[in-house]
C-alpha cells in the first residue's frame, strides 16, 4: 500500500510542478494576445485606433495589472473549478469548446494509428525476432529507413502521390465539408476515407520503432533457458513464440506504449498541417502564434494530464505484472 | 496569426512544393473525394485550423458575414478612385462645418427574418458602436437622431468629414429588434445571424462554413447561389488544393506565379498594389530613438542605396510595383501626388554615387572596411524580420549586400512574429521591414493619419501601434487638422496644397524609408464563374479576405456553366 500512496504522492507533485510551468512559460515568450489580434485585424485592412486598443485590452483581459502571483493564485483557483477560460484567439470561445472540438479528431486519428502501429510493430518483430538470420530480418533496415525520414517529407510524398497524382484519397479536411455531419453511413465513411492517408503515414514512419525494440527483445528471449527448456519439453512451436518468448519479450514495448498513449492527445501537429487534418495540435500551433495563454494553458493541461495518467497505469501495472518493482531496498 | 506570417511561411514551403511538383510531372487532375457543386463557389480565407463559430460582425475573432450578411450603408471602393456607392443607405450629405451628417436609407429593405429594415436599426448600430469601446474602432462620438424611418442625422461636435469610410463603409448594420435583445454584443457569437445582405447563414461545420444566397436580397437574389469558406492548414495546402480544382477563390502567393495561368487551366491571376512596403526607422531621438538611423541623411542614404528591380524579382516574385516616398500610390493616388517631391516615385535601380554623396555631405567617412563611419561611430545598423516571412527575409539579406556597396553596414536580425512585432511596436529596434497599410477608402489622408501623425507616436519603451517610427512633425500634424475640417466632397484643389505639404515633410524626413509597394495576388477560377475584378474593371479589392470587398465579388459572380 504504501508503494501505491507513494506513487500518488510523487504524480500529485509532478502534477502541480506541470501547473506552475503551463502558467510561467507562455508569460515569458515575448508579445501578447492584443498586439497578435491588432497585427491580423491591419493586415486585413481594419483600422485601428488607440481607443480600440485599449478596449480589446479590457476585453481580453490581457493587461490587467494584476501582479503575476495574483494572477498564478486565480489561475489555480480556476483550475479547481475546471475553469480553463476564454480562448482569446477565437473570443469568445470558452477554452474547453475548442478543446472538445479539437480533441476527438486527435484521439480518433493518433489513438488508432499509434494502436495499429504497435500491434503490427510488435507482431511483426516477435516473428521476424523468432526466425532471425532470415530473409524477414531485411524488414529492420526497411521500416527503419521509413521511420529515419523525417515525417513531414513522408507525408507530402505521399499526398502527392495518393491523393494529388493517383487520386485514391482526398487531399483536405477530417471529412467532406459538403457532406451534413452526423450519425449517418455517408459522413462516417467520409471520415474513414479522410482518415485513411494521414494514418497510414503515422502508422509507416512509427512502426519501425516497434519492430526493432520488439525483433531485439525477441532475440535475447529465445536463448533464455525456459524457452529451451519448452522446446525439449516438445512443446509446438506456436505456443513458444506466442505464450513463452512473445509474452516475456513484449514487456518493455507495453511500457513504451502506454507512454506513447500518453502522448496521443498532443497530436501530431504535422499530420495535421499537411492533410488539413483537424485536431489539438494545429490549435496548439494557432495559440502559440496568437499569444493565446488561455488556450495553450488548456491545451498544456491535457496533454501533461493525458502523460501522468498514462505513465501511472504503467507504474501501477508493473507493480501488478512485475513484484520485483515493488520490493524495497 | 498574422496573415503575411502564413503567406510567407507558405511561400517558403511553397517552393518545395514546386519542387516536389517536377518531380511528380505536374499537378494532378482528380481530387479523390469533395463533392464539388457547380453553382457553388468555395473559398478560402487564409484561416489556418478550424473555424469557431463566431458571425459576429464587430468581434474581433469574426470568422465571416461582414459584408456578405450585415451590410454598410456605403461601399468604398478602396482599389480605384470611385464614388462612393449606395448599399443601405442611397445619399449623404454635410452642413456646412462638417459637424451633420445627413442619411437617407434605401426603403422596402428586410431582414432576413421577415422584418423591415428602417432608421431605428441604423441608429441603434451607431450607438451601439459608439457606447461600446471595442466596437468602435475609430473613435466615434456623433449622436444619431432618427429624422424620419428612411432618414437620420449624425451630429458631431467637431468636423468629422475624415470618419465618413468607417462610419458608412465599415460600420455593420445590424437589427435592432434582435441585437437589443442581447445581453452582452461584445461576447456573443450570433450563432444565427439575421443580415439584410445578399447571402445567408445555412450551415456550420468547423473545417467549413457555408452561406447561400438569399432570396429575398433588396437588389434581387444573387446569381451565385452557394459559397463555402474551407479551412486548410496554410497557403501549402492552399496551392495544391488550387492545383487540384478544390477551391475556386484564395488570396495569398503560389508558386510559379508566371505560369500559374498555364498551369491551372480556368484559373486567373490578378495582382493588387496597395500595401507599402517600408523600412521602418526608430527615428526620434528626442522620444529615446538611437542608432545612425536617426540621422536623415543616413535614411534617404538607404532609400538611394536599394536596387528595387533586384529586391522585386529575387524576394517577391515581381509582384511589387513602384513606390512614391510621398507614399501615395502611384496608380490610384495619381491626383494626389505631390508635383513638389524631389523624386515622384523611388528609383527601381540603385543609384550608389547618390548615397555616398549624401552621406560624405553629412560628414561620414569611408572607413578601411569600406563602411562609413562619423565621430568614430560605425553606419552600422540592426534589422529585424520576422522569422519565416521568407519574401521579407530574401528582400532584407539581398538589400543588406546592397547597401554593403554604398558602405552602410545592415545585420539582419530574425526573431519569431511577436518579438519582432513587440520591438517594433515598442521602439526598441533601428530598422524593421514592414507594410504601411491603408485606409477605408481610396484616400491617402488615412495612411497619413495613421504613420505620420503624432497622435500615435510615444516615447521608446512605451507600445505603441501604427506610430512605430515615432514621428512627430508639426507641420505634418497642421496640415493633417486642417484636413479634417474640409469636406473631400468639395474637390481636391483647396486639399491638395496641405497633401504637397505632408509630402514634402515625409520624403525630406524619411520615417519610413519606401521599398516598393507590395502586390496582393488573388487566384480565382474564371472558368466556373464569371464576373470577377479585373484590372480594367477594379469593382472592389480582390482579396478574399476583405470585407466588404469579398462581398461585392460574390454579388457579382455568375456561374458560368448558365
Amino acid at each position: 500500500m504504501r508503494y501505491y500512496a507513494r506513487k500518488l504522492g510523487f504524480y500529485l507533485v509532478a502534477f502541480w510542478a506541470a501547473l506552475t510551468l503551463n502558467f510561467f512559460i507562455p508569460r515569458m515568450m515575448p508579445g501578447n494576445p492584443v498586439d497578435a489580434l491588432l497585427g491580423k485585424l491591419q493586415q486585413r485592412g481594419g483600422q485601428v485606433g488607440p481607443e480600440a486598443r485599449e478596449a480589446y485590452e479590457a476585453l481580453l483581459g490581457s493587461d490587467t495589472g494584476e501582479p503575476l502571483w495574483n494572477q498564478y493564485f486565480t489561475y489555480l483557483g480556476n483550475l479547481a473549478r475546471g475553469e480553463l477560460g476564454v480562448a482569446t484567439s477565437a473570443f469568445p470561445t470558452p477554452v474547453s469548446d475548442v478543446i472538445g472540438q479539437a480533441l476527438p479528431w486527435t484521439i480518433g486519428l493518433v489513438g488508432i494509428a499509434t494502436l495499429l502501429s504497435f500491434v503490427l510493430g510488435v507482431v511483426l518483430g516477435a516473428v521476424v525476432g523468432w526466425k532471425r538470420g532470415s530473409w524477414l530480418d531485411s524488414l529492420v533496415p526497411a521500416t527503419t529507413v521509413l521511420s529515419a525520414v523525417p515525417y513531414f517529407w513522408l507525408a507530402l510524398i505521399f499526398v502527392l502521390v495518393f491523393s494529388t497524382n493517383l487520386g485514391w484519397f482526398p487531399l483536405n479536411h477530417g471529412y467532406d465539408v459538403a457532406l451534413a455531419s452526423g450519425w449517418n453511413w455517408e459522413f462516417i465513411s467520409s471520415v474513414i476515407e479522410h482518415g485513411t492517408l494521414p494514418a497510414l503515414t503515422i502508422v509507416v514512419s512509427s512502426v519501425g520503432g516497434w519492430l526493432l525494440g520488439m525483433r531485439n527483445m525477441m532475440v535475447s528471449t529465445v536463448s533464455e533457458d525456459y524457452v529451451l527448456t519448452a522446446q525439449a519439453k516438445g512443446l509446438r512451436n506456436r505456443r513458444i513464440l506466442s505464450r513463452y518468448a512473445a509474452r516475456n519479450a513484449v514487456l518493455p514495448s507495453v511500457a513504451g506504449f502506454a507512454i506513447s498513449l500518453g502522448f496521443v492527445v498532443s497530436g501530431s501537429i504535422i499530420t495535421e498541417q499537411v492533410f488539413s487534418y483537424p485536431g489539438i495540435g494545429s490549435q496548439l500551433l494557432s495559440a502559440v502564434q496568437n499569444s493565446d495563454y488561455a488556450l495553450m494553458q488548456g491545451i498544456f493541461l491535457v496533454i501533461t494530464l493525458a502523460v501522468l495518467a498514462a505513465n501511472l497505469v504503467v507504474d501501477l501495472l508493473y507493480g501488478v505484472i512485475d513484484p520485483r518493482t515493488r520490493v524495497e531496498n | 496569426m498574422s496573415l503575411h506570417a502564413r503567406w510567407r511561411r507558405a511561400r517558403a514551403a511553397a517552393i518545395g512544393a514546386v519542387s516536389l511538383g517536377m518531380i511528380a510531372t505536374g499537378c494532378g487532375g482528380s481530387s479523390g473525394g469533395s463533392s464539388t457543386d457547380p453553382d457553388t463557389l468555395i473559398a478560402y480565407t487564409g484561416q489556418a485550423g478550424d473555424w469557431q463559430r463566431n458571425y459576429n460582425p464587430y468581434s474581433p475573432d469574426s470568422i465571416g458575414g461582414k459584408g456578405t450578411i450585415y451590410e454598410t450603408l456605403f461601399f468604398f471602393n478602396v482599389a480605384r478612385q470611385d464614388e462612393p456607392a449606395s448599399r443601405l443607405g442611397t445619399e449623404y450629405s454635410w452642413n456646412d462645418d462638417g459637424t451633420e451628417l445627413t442619411i437617407d436609407l434605401r426603403e422596402g429593405v428586410t431582414w432576413s427574418d421577415g422584418e423591415a429594415f428602417d432608421a431605428e436599426d441604423v441608429a441603434f448600430t451607431f450607438n451601439l458602436v459608439r457606447d461600446t469601446a471595442s466596437f468602435n474602432s475609430f473613435g466615434f462620438d456623433g449622436d444619431t437622431e432618427i429624422v424620419s424611418p428612411t432618414q437620420v442625422k449624425v451630429t458631431f461636435e467637431e468636423a468629422a468629414y475624415m470618419d465618413v469610410p468607417q462610419l458608412l463603409g465599415k460600420t455593420w448594420i445590424v437589427p435592432e429588434h434582435i441585437w437589443s435583445g442581447i445581453e452582452d454584443p461584445e461576447t456573443d457569437i450570433m450563432e444565427e445571424p439575421v443580415g439584410t445582405g445578399a447571402f445567408v447563414h445555412e450551415e456550420f461545420k468547423p473545417q467549413a462554413y457555408t452561406f447561400a444566397a438569399n432570396p429575398d436580397y433588396w437588389d434581387g437574389e444573387p446569381e451565385l447561389k452557394k459559397i463555402r469558406f474551407v479551412a486548410l492548414s496554410g497557403n501549402q495546402a492552399a496551392a495544391d488544393a488550387l492545383s487540384a480544382g478544390e477551391i475556386d477563390f484564395q488570396t495569398g502567393p503560389v508558386p510559379d506565379m508566371e505560369n500559374f495561368e498555364q498551369n491551372h487551366d480556368g484559373y486567373k491571376i490578378i495582382t493588387t498594389p496597395m500595401n507599402q512596403m517600408a523600412l521602418v526607422t526608430c527615428a526620434n531621438t528626442d522620444l529615446g530613438c538611437e542608432g545612425p538611423q536617426t540621422d536623415p541623411a543616413v535614411r534617404h542614404a538607404i532609400f538611394h542605396a536599394m536596387d528595387r528591380d533586384t529586391l522585386n524579382s529575387l524576394a517577391f516574385q515581381d509582384t511589387a510595383s513602384e513606390i512614391s516616398p510621398g507614399y501615395t500610390l502611384p496608380e490610384r493616388d495619381a491626383a494626389y501626388a505631390s508635383a513638389q517631391l524631389e523624386n515622384r516615385t523611388a528609383s527601381m535601380t540603385a543609384d550608389v554615387a547618390q548615397a555616398e554623396e549624401i552621406l560624405e555631405a553629412a560628414g561620414y567617412t569611408r572607413g578601411s572596411d569600406g563602411i562609413y563611419a562619423k565621430d568614430d561611430v560605425k553606419l552600422e545598423m540592426s534589422l529585424r524580420v520576422t522569422a519565416g516571412w521568407t519574401d521579407y527575409i530574401t528582400a532584407v539579406n539581398t538589400m543588406a549586400e546592397q547597401l554593403n556597396e554604398a558602405g552602410i553596414k545592415v545585420n539582419v536580425n530574425q526573431a519569431s512574429f511577436n518579438e519582432t512585432t513587440d520591438a517594433r511596436n515598442s521602439g526598441n529596434f533601428e530598422l524593421a521591414i514592414d507594410s504601411l497599410y491603408p485606409g477605408a477608402s481610396p484616400d491617402p489622408y488615412y495612411v497619413y493619419y495613421q504613420f505620420f501623425h503624432s497622435s500615435s507616436t510615444v516615447p521608446v519603451g512605451e507600445s505603441t501601434n501604427p506610430g512605430w517610427a515615432r514621428y512627430s512633425n508639426p507641420e505634418v500634424d497642421e496640415a493633417l487638422e486642417a484636413l479634417t475640417q474640409m469636406n473631400p466632397e468639395d474637390g481636391q484643389d483647396a486639399r491638395q496644397p496641405y497633401y504637397d505639404t505632408i509630402q514634402a515633410q515625409i520624403e525630406e524626413d524619411m520615417p519610413y524609408i519606401p521599398i516598393m509597394t507590395g502586390g496582393t495576388t488573388s487566384q480565382f477560377n474564371a472558368g466556373k464563374f464569371t464576373g470577377w475584378p479585373t484590372d480594367v474593371n477594379m469593382y472592389a479589392f480582390p482579396a478574399v479576405w476583405s470585407h466588404p470587398d469579398q462581398s461585392e465579388i460574390f454579388r457579382n459572380l455568375k456561374p458560368a456553366g448558365e
